[in-house]
């Protein structure tokens, strides 16, 4: 087990900063390269190693391709990132098809990050605990940009929801890989190697994932680290990590108006009742996060937090209590899946297909309580809201594009005929990839409801790298 | 129910008309809805089909191969009524297309007679061919599916909260009957004609037979050739080049549109007669193991897999494995990896540049890194794909077969509790046989730390 350089690794990557309650997230364009890489060398990163307290002020910064390039990133360098990073998110018709990003989630219809908008060089990520703090923040990193050689696109905005939750009503961001070498608790099922969220570890495969490495004579100031398994160079991706990152906005009115259409009837109690039934069906915990396989019948608060479950193992193989079909049974499926559903050889295959959450949600809350019973029956209002989600992993490919792809926007997915994830799927671009059907199992045969449209549509996104503090050094010391 | 074919037609493009074929055929992407010049889905027979065009290059021994136009189906059986259909039914595309090869009937010559005569001549054995299941036709996966489909809608239409099962399936039952389009799955469908299955079973047993009584043979010379496999491991170099960008990505554009996806990948055996040997032998067993071992939906721990077929050619110099599977290319790959790496490697360690293996089984495939990066260098475009069910999964095609099936099962209240549970979902798969079974549990990451 080799233990993570913790003073290494940016904070954002092993820490929620959980107790900063304000985020601004700055896309940013580089205009003058010389002066950003002046800015580089004296930016206060954090690092992960220490849990930041409420009164602390945390940056974190990333780079899109395009803006390693700009910065004097050498090509046979770039071409050394994964592939799905150096095309970017939009780069292919195929990534658009495997994202779901079709129809009005197209990235010409996208706010940023699409064909059509400003390329975006850099991504910095600011946290506070106030917002009066966070405004600081930002002015005292950045000031008027200009002289940073800088030009803000967009600064994006977060909002804290009580509860931890998410816009529907749900408490979000529960499940979380342990990471090996860092996280000292954790279930065997649940610890997953450090190289699949952080560069330069060996990862689920025993192997180091590639990454871009640098002849010594590229590193005369010797900034790099040496590469642990190929001592003749210098390492750049070293305690770097890949940020998926994706604004999408949720359609809450839509969610719950759908979901007064169909689930009063089916489900018991009244509408509100048979709503929140219905809905948790979809996502797989209760609003207050209580996981249906460990409280199938009602929520129960007591079990907001709990992760400490499997699906096969914890007697649902047949999705009675947690639908096969559920956001949370096809975005960590856990033990359910082949070879052998249940055993330790579907646990291990599963944790090659592991992400670090770190979204924050934005825009103002469809009710302030965020309880379902107070937000359904809401009119629509018209408010952009939704989610900054990012995840950090090592193979986009492997891990977030198949997450996305094999498992959450797939209508086959373990068995099913046309079910996308109920919460997030893309419905399907094609007639043979439809998808919008939600198949509740019971007995004595399961329920089903159809014809769901999309609740969540894609505005903006893109894939950084955020390099380990020594390659941010490095970058800003480029000829 | 009959038995799958696989056609294989390999033929020798003239000279100066790799391009425009190639621009007649066009790409995947260009036409993933439908391919009017062959029109293969008004063939009653067909299950998948395609076109590919092998590109000439070089032996190991830097003789040249000749550029090869490739025509592959996966059909119901007899085979002859396929080549009929083909010649007359598709008469036209198939004219235009093979017009670009040599020997194909010259304008005044070509007849139905002529075409399958060319057909015939051109065709090439497969060293061993997986069909996900055996007898399963065309016809009867898609009459299950709309079995499947209609019996949803009835229970959608109705509210069941308050019945036992055993009602329930009565009810379903009913509805079946009374509805004279799906009367015909209220029958179990039928076995693949008797003489093919004596066949089989006579292929089996004989196999069984003729090992048995080798093995003393085997046995002696099992040193020797552990000897020589190792000393031919440790010498044989691995192919660490990558395939440039814009060949993955071409790649990539051409896949998933449909649920399943498909594969091809060409490669030169590696020369001298002990890998020869190896390989033909390992091809053999690959014959003996899909055809016997591993006939009921899964292929080595994989249960994705529709068609899969391995054909020799180019006088035994080259090898191509097609796959038609369930799912993206990524996490096809990663299966290979982490469920059917030994088989895999076992054979195609054979062909030149493989990642490096360990006693057959162990290496190779597990290096994740080497393997992602070898496979698009032994990559083919396929320019024209077809399925006739591009919606449906090996796991819904089964899932509807068991549903169909039920319907004139006896059952107890669990087996019918179990086959309500179908509804909706089916990731319960029949079990495979005995022997796949404890070829799938060996504990293989344990077996192979012991032969580093």
């Amino acid at each position: 087990m080799s233990t993570l350089q913790v003073k290494e690794i940016q904070g954002i990557v092993l820490h929620g900063y959980g107790s900063l309650n304000h985020a601004g997230f700055l896309l940013l364009q580089v205009q003058n390269a010389a002066l950003v890489k002046v800015w580089l060398g004296t930016l206060p990163l954090r690092t992960s190693e220490q849990r930041p307290e409420a009164a602390d002020l945390c940056i974190n910064i990333a780079f899109t391709a395009a803006g390693l390039k700009k910065l004097g990133l050498a090509e046979d360098q770039l071409g050394m990132f994964a592939g799905e990073f150096t095309e970017g998110m939009t780069g292919t018709e195929h990534r658009r098809r495997i994202l779901g990003d079709h129809g009005e989630s197209s990235p010409e219809q996208w706010r940023w990050g699409g064909p059509g908008n400003d390329g975006v060089d850099v991504l910095l990520l600011c946290y506070a605990g106030d917002e009066e703090a966070l405004n600081r923040v930002v002015e005292r990193t950045v000031g008027d940009y200009e002289s940073r050689g800088l030009r803000l696109i967009e600064r994006l905005g977060t909002v804290k929801l009580p509860d931890r939750k998410e816009h529907f009503g749900f408490r979000d961001g529960i499940s979380q890989p342990a990471i090996m070498g860092f996280d000292e608790e954790g279930t065997p099922g649940n610890m997953v190697a450090a190289g699949e969220f952080v560069l330069g570890y060996p990862n689920a495969y025993g192997q180091y994932t590639d990454r871009p490495l640098v002849r010594p004579e590229q590193d005369p100031l010797h900034l790099l680290p040496v590469a642990p398994e190929a001592a003749s160079h210098h390492d750049l991706g070293m305690n770097g990590s890949y940020l998926v990152f994706r604004q999408l906005s949720q359609d809450v009115h839509e969610f719950w108006n759908y979901l007064a259409q169909q689930a009063p009837g089916k489900f018991a109690g009244d509408t509100t009742q048979a709503c929140i039934a219905l809905a948790s069906k979809m996502v797989g915990r209760w609003p207050s996060g209580a996981p249906l396989v460990n409280s199938p019948q009602a929520d129960n608060p007591a079990l907001a937090d709990d992760n400490d479950f499997m699906f096969v193992r914890s007697g649902d193989a047949d999705g009675l209590k947690c639908p096969i079909g559920s956001h949370v049974r096809r975005s960590n499926p856990r033990d359910a899946l082949d070879p052998e559903p249940g055993s330790d050889r579907s646990i291990e295959v599963g944790k090659r297909h592991r992400i670090i959450r770190r979204g924050r949600a934005y825009g103002p809350p469809a009710a302030a309580s965020m309880q379902p019973g107070e937000i359904i029956g809401k009119p629509a209002d018209n408010q952009e809201r939704g989610l900054h989600f990012f995840c950090f992993n090592t193979h986009i490919g492997r891990q977030f594009e198949f997450i996305q792809y094999t498992w959450v926007n797939s209508p086959k997915f373990d068995g099913l005929y046309e079910d996308d994830d109920p919460l997030i799927g893309d419905r399907g671009a094609t007639e043979q990839t439809r998808g919008g059907v939600f198949t509740v199992q019971q007995e004595p045969v399961r329920k089903r409801v159809t014809g769901m449209p999309r609740f969540v549509t894609v505005r903006g996104g893109g894939y950084f790298f955020m390099p380990g503090i020594s390659a941010v050094r490095y970058l800003a010391s480029l000829k | 129910m009959p038995h799958q074919e696989a056609l294989t037609v390999i033929a020798r493009i003239r000279d100066g008309q790799v391009t425009p074929l190639k621009k007649m055929l066009g790409s995947i992407r260009e036409h993933h809805e439908s391919w009017d010049l062959v029109p293969f889905a008004k063939l009653a027979r067909v299950h998948f089909a395609r076109f590919m065009v092998f590109d000439a290059t070089h032996d190991l021994d830097s003789d040249s191969l000749p550029p090869q136009l490739v025509l592959l189906t996966n059909v119901d059986a007899p085979l002859s009524d396929h080549l009929e259909e083909l010649a007359t039914v598709c008469a036209d595309g198939l004219d235009r297309v093979f017009a670009h090869c040599e020997d194909y009937p010259a304008l005044n010559a070509r007849s139905p007679t002529t075409r399958v005569q060319f057909l015939e001549q051109h065709s090439c054995r497969s060293d061993a061919v997986h069909v996900n299941r055996r007898g399963r036709s065309v016809e009867q996966i898609r009459q299950e599916e709309s079995l499947r489909s209609e019996i949803d809608k009835f229970l959608d239409a109705n509210d069941f909260d308050a019945v036992v099962p055993a009602t329930l399936k009565e009810r379903i039952t009913a509805f079946v009957r009374g509805r004279s389009d799906l009367a015909w799955a209220l029958r179990p469908p039928e076995p693949p004609a008797l003489s093919w299955r004596i066949k089989e079973w006579a292929h089996k047993y004989f196999s069984l037979l003729a090992v048995l009584l080798l093995s003393p043979l085997i046995l002696l010379c099992l040193p020797l050739f552990l000897y020589l496999l190792r000393r031919h491991e440790r010498r044989d170099v691995p192919d660490t080049s990558s395939a440039s960008a814009e060949s993955i990505r071409a790649f990539r554009d051409d896949e998933d549109f449909w649920p399943h996806n498909q594969v091809v990948a060409v490669g030169l055996f590696k020369p001298g007669l002990f890998r020869e040997s190896v390989a033909r032998v390992i091809l053999r067993m690959a014959d003996f193991a899909t055809r016997h071992i591993y006939n009921r939906g899964i292929l080595s721990g994989l249960n994705t897999i529709h068609f899969a077929r391995w054909v020799t050619f180019d006088d035994g110099r080259r090898l191509f494995f097609t796959s038609n599977y369930d799912g993206s290319l990524e996490s096809y790959m990663n299966d290979f990896i982490d469920k059917a790496a030994w088989g895999l490697n076992a054979i195609f360690s054979n062909g030149d540049g493989f990642p490096r293996t360990e006693f057959l089984f162990c290496g190779g495939i597990t290096d994740e890194k080497a393997y992602k990066r070898f496979l698009p260098t032994r990559q083919v475009q396929t320019n024209v794909w077809y399925s006739a069910y591009p919606h449906l999964t090996t796991k819904n095609i089964a899932n509807n077969e068991a549903i169909r099936r039920g319907l004139s099962e006896r059952m107890d209240d669990e087996q019918t509790r179990e086959w309500l549970r179908r509804f909706g979902s089916g990731n319960r798969l029949s079990e495979s046989g005995w022997v796949a079974r404890q070829l799938d549990s060996l504990p293989w990451e344990r077996i192979c730390r012991h032969c580093k």
